[in-house]
């Protein structure tokens, strides 16, 4: 691996692993959290009943159905935990973009500033060949800006297009004005450069564009 | 602790799911609960009622924890705060003391521990006014001599601001 490439993922790397690992302990936190104090409250109607006194029968049945949604929705983040982890297994790989996007929607949804964000479904699977960590890097951090830059209540969609024959296209609409003079910032900027990714303003937002093909990067793992 | 002695608690946390059941608990044990999903409505029902002890979480969108945590230790001199949430580091933990909070805790919380922590807040926030009122009425006697009625009034206002 080249010395550029070695200190992006070390430094910018590591940490972007670390912060994203609290926020899914931070939301497997607050399902535990919900599941401990619905039993608590079925633990008390019990003890309410022993002691001969009455209460609405659909508490039982609101609390049950509270504690076994929260427990798919702790699946299901461990779920995204584990593909999250599993994303620096190949340094460089042919990698499903639709599926990194999905992903790092519901990643950056633990943010407390998150906003609504739709992924438009893509009629075929598109693959390109990159860092599947890097990927998932670039676009954790364009929609945690885009989150930081829009007003409440703002939406954001996100659509995947393949421009050309090489390249593919990440269109990051939104329908609010944003303040993004400053995006990218330096961190976002290297990794798009290592990917050799770019970004271009449009009237309703920002669009990413890939190479399909990236021997170059896959020179730089390799240490050339 | 009796119905009639209810401690009126804030209980401020954008987890619905969570918020509804922690009120139903505390209910059960007596406390006068007003919910809040997020810290604007926060502090609007802050404004309009009074608060023995507020328990809010950190991360919320909006006006997050330690923002709110500032407001209402501004506006509500003898409100304790309790900061309940599953992002608390010891960072967080010590900004939130120097701001004022009564105790940090980490979701999730035995409840029997965070009703106990309540009860001690609350113990806290009478033991405050006391002591305040006790010092106010040494300064109305001070005051008393050789001040005009009106004097007397001026300085009471001066002391009762923001006291809520």
């Amino acid at each position: 691996m080249t010395s550029h490439a070695s200190d992006l993922i070390h430094k910018q790397g590591l940490q972007f692993f670390g912060s994203v690992n609290a926020s899914i302990s931070h939301e497997l936190k607050n399902i535990f959290a919900i599941i401990s104090e619905t039993a608590g409250f079925l633990n008390d109607l019990t003890q309410l009943s022993k002691q001969g006194q009455a209460f609405d029968l659909s508490l039982l049945e609101n609390c049950s159905n509270s504690i076994a949604e929260e427990i798919e929705r702790g699946f299901d983040t461990i779920r995204q935990m584990n593909q999250f982890a599993h994303s620096v297994d190949d340094p460089v790989k042919e990698t499903a973009v639709h599926d990194t996007l999905a992903l790092a929607v519901k990643l950056t949804g633990f943010l407390s500033f998150a906003k609504k964000t739709k992924l438009e479904p893509s009629g075929k699977e598109i693959s390109i060949d990159t860092s599947p960590f890097l990927l998932q890097t670039l676009v954790y951090r364009t929609l945690s800006t885009l989150y930081r830059a829009l007003d409440t209540g703002s939406e954001l969609t996100l659509t995947l297009r393949e421009s050309e024959t090489s390249l593919v296209t990440v269109i990051f609409s939104h329908d609010r004005q944003a303040d993004l003079n400053d995006f990218p910032d330096s961190r976002t900027a290297d990794v798009a450069d290592l990917l050799d990714a770019s970004f271009t303003r449009t009237d309703t937002g920002l669009a990413l564009t890939l190479p399909r093909e990236n021997n170059d990067l896959r020179h730089k793992f390799a240490g050339g | 602790m009796t119905e009639t002695e209810k401690i009126h608690l804030l209980l401020v946390d954008d987890e619905e799911k969570f918020l509804n059941a922690l009120t139903e608990r505390l209910k059960l044990k007596f406390f006068d609960i007003t919910p809040a999903t997020n810290g604007e409505d926060a502090i609007k029902v802050a404004k309009k009622a009074r608060f023995d002890v507020a328990v809010v979480d950190l991360q919320m969108p909006g006006i997050d924890g330690v923002q709110l945590l500032e407001t209402l230790k501004q506006s509500h001199r003898f409100l304790e705060v309790i900061i309940l949430s599953g992002h608390a580091t010891i960072d967080t933990a010590v900004a939130c003391t120097k701001l004022g909070a009564f105790k940090v805790l980490e979701k999730p919380c035995g409840f029997d521990k965070l009703v106990e922590c309540i009860k001690e807040a609350y113990e806290s926030r009478l033991k405050k006014k006391f002591e305040n009122d006790t010092q106010r009425m040494k300064k109305i006697q001070s005051l008393a001599f050789g001040q005009s009625a009106l004097g007397i009034l001026r300085e009471l206002h001066k002391m009762d601001d923001h006291q809520k």
